[in-house]
């Protein structure tokens, strides 16, 4: 439990070092905020409705390069041999580096609120809808992170690790795009598979145990997978 | 203190090393010789417990490498072959990072930190991004790591490949420092360096070992009129030929 929060600290304190944090932090805040008054004035409604899809969307793009390093760079620098043969499980180390690109995520999150606070001064927003849409958002960023960690383990080189993460986001995002050309079973796969048949009850207020079930599982699975592909090197 | 019972290890399908047994008491000081490829490198990844292996059994300090992993981890100190250093951390941070991944509890670990920054004589870089030192210094922060928690077992992969001569010197005092109180494993091959360091040597040759005694003893087996180191490097290039 320890160790997990000790890699946690050292990954989130990188990010800020390296200056990768402020010019993600910059870049995704700045067109939240353009975005934020351009919807705001034509839609003229008090929600973050399609706030949360402009997150969604950008973090297809920003969170390969948050994680493409996790893992990836611990191989080429050869500090994977140190953390693999100090006294602490591999399980411990994939948590550690995991939660570390998810407290990034909850910093970039936590620093939209503004957003609320600008709705609730002027206007009256569904306070439970925005709070789902949070959660909602929260739990597919954390999956594509999880995603990114998987990507991360299976290589030394940041930008395969990157793009391998893109291909596997934009499948599970975009698939449900082509589903009018698939009929019968493999358009009910598609339609669980995608995430936006899952984020759309979020946004719309609803939180139903499928959806999580969906994305926890979804996590879980990413997570599980990323612990194997460290255990069999060689 | 180590204990490797017929010991098998493929990558794929070319074997890397083949049916190894050896033991290694306490305070021992064994040398690893052998040529590149010989597998110098994998038994070391083995023992460490970084390498899974095929076959055969490895006890480190009484713990089965396979089951009881984290226990045997604990007593080992590692430098691998490139020391596995973060260059955007400081030799400070560095430290206290593996300070706290070995386990080492809070209030020591400033302490212990302190105290192998002087061991390891590299006080005067501490708040140095690890990025800047240069190659003796990198390494100095390399076997400070491996030793920061007073492991039993120090691991050392070529630990003065690269260094010039008056660096060689400052990591083989460091090793001389710790003589005695460590069992000690370590390759290299510089052979002058193993016969002033090692006290038992074991060379390896393709994945086998194909000698194992204590110096003196495989020195009295090289016959030749050579002297000193001359008369080990005659013995090495006879074996391994």
């Amino acid at each position: 439990m320890k160790t997990i929060w000790v890699i946690t600290q050292k990954e989130l304190g990188d990010y800020f070092k390296s200056f990768k944090a402020y010019i993600i932090l910059l870049i995704t805040l700045s067109v939240f905020n353009v975005f934020f008054f351009m919807i705001l004035e034509q839609n003229r409604e008090a929600s973050l409705r399609d706030m949360f899809k402009l997150m969604e969307f950008l973090f297809i793009f920003i969170i390969p390069i948050l994680t493409m390093s996790l893992l990836a760079e611990e191989k080429r620098v050869g500090t994977m041999e140190f953390l693999l043969t100090a006294p602490i499980r591999t399980n411990d180390i994939v948590l550690g580096k995991f939660l570390g690109a998810a407290a990034f995520l909850t910093v970039l999150l936590v620093l939209t609120s503004v957003y609320y606070i600008v709705l609730e001064i002027f206007g009256d927003p569904d306070r439970l809808a925005i709070f789902s849409g949070y959660c909602g958002i929260f739990l597919e960023g954390l999956f594509f992170v999880a995603v990114g960690l998987l990507t991360s383990s299976w290589t030394k080189n940041q930008v395969i690790a990157a793009l391998s993460s893109y291909a596997i986001i934009f499948a599970i995002y975009f698939s449900i795009t082509f589903i009018q050309y698939f009929e019968g079973p493999i358009n009910a796969v598609i339609r669980y598979l995608s995430v936006w048949s899952h984020t759309e009850n979020f946004s719309a207020g609803l939180i139903l145990t499928s959806d999580l079930v969906y994305f926890l599982s979804a996590i879980g699975l990413s997570l599980g997978l990323t612990c194997l592909s460290l255990k069999r090197r060689a | 203190m180590i204990n490797v019972q017929n010991l098998n290890k493929n990558y794929g399908t070319t074997p890397a090393i083949k049916d190894v047994s050896f033991q290694i008491k306490q305070g021992e000081i064994v040398g690893f010789l052998g040529l590149n490829g010989a597998g110098k490198t994998t038994l070391m990844r083995i023992l460490t417990g970084y390498l899974p292996f095929n076959s055969g059994k490895v006890f480190v300090a009484g713990h089965d490498m396979d089951h009881d992993h984290l226990l045997a981890k604990r007593e080992i100190g590692y430098l691998p072959e490139t020391p596995p250093l973060y260059p955007s951390m400081t030799t400070v941070e560095y430290l206290l990072f593996a300070g706290q991944l070995r386990g080492i509890a809070r209030k020591y670990l400033q302490e212990r930190t302190e105290e192998v920054l002087a061991q390891c004589d590299i006080g005067d870089v501490r708040h140095q991004p690890i990025g800047q030192l240069s190659k003796g210094y990198k390494q100095r922060v390399g076997i400070a790591q491996a030793i920061i928690h007073e492991p039993s077992i120090l691991v050392l992969d070529e630990p003065t490949d690269g260094l010039d001569p008056r660096q060689i010197l400052q990591v083989r005092h460091l090793l001389k420092r710790l003589e005695g109180r460590r069992t000690v494993i370590l390759s290299t091959h510089i052979l002058a360096e193993i016969e002033e360091i090692a006290q038992r040597i074991i060379i390896l040759h393709k994945g086998k070992i194909v000698a194992d005694d204590s110096l003196e003893n495989l020195l009295k087996t090289a016959d030749g009129p050579a002297q000193g180191h001359k008369r080990l490097e005659q013995l090495f290039l006879k074996i391994t030929a």
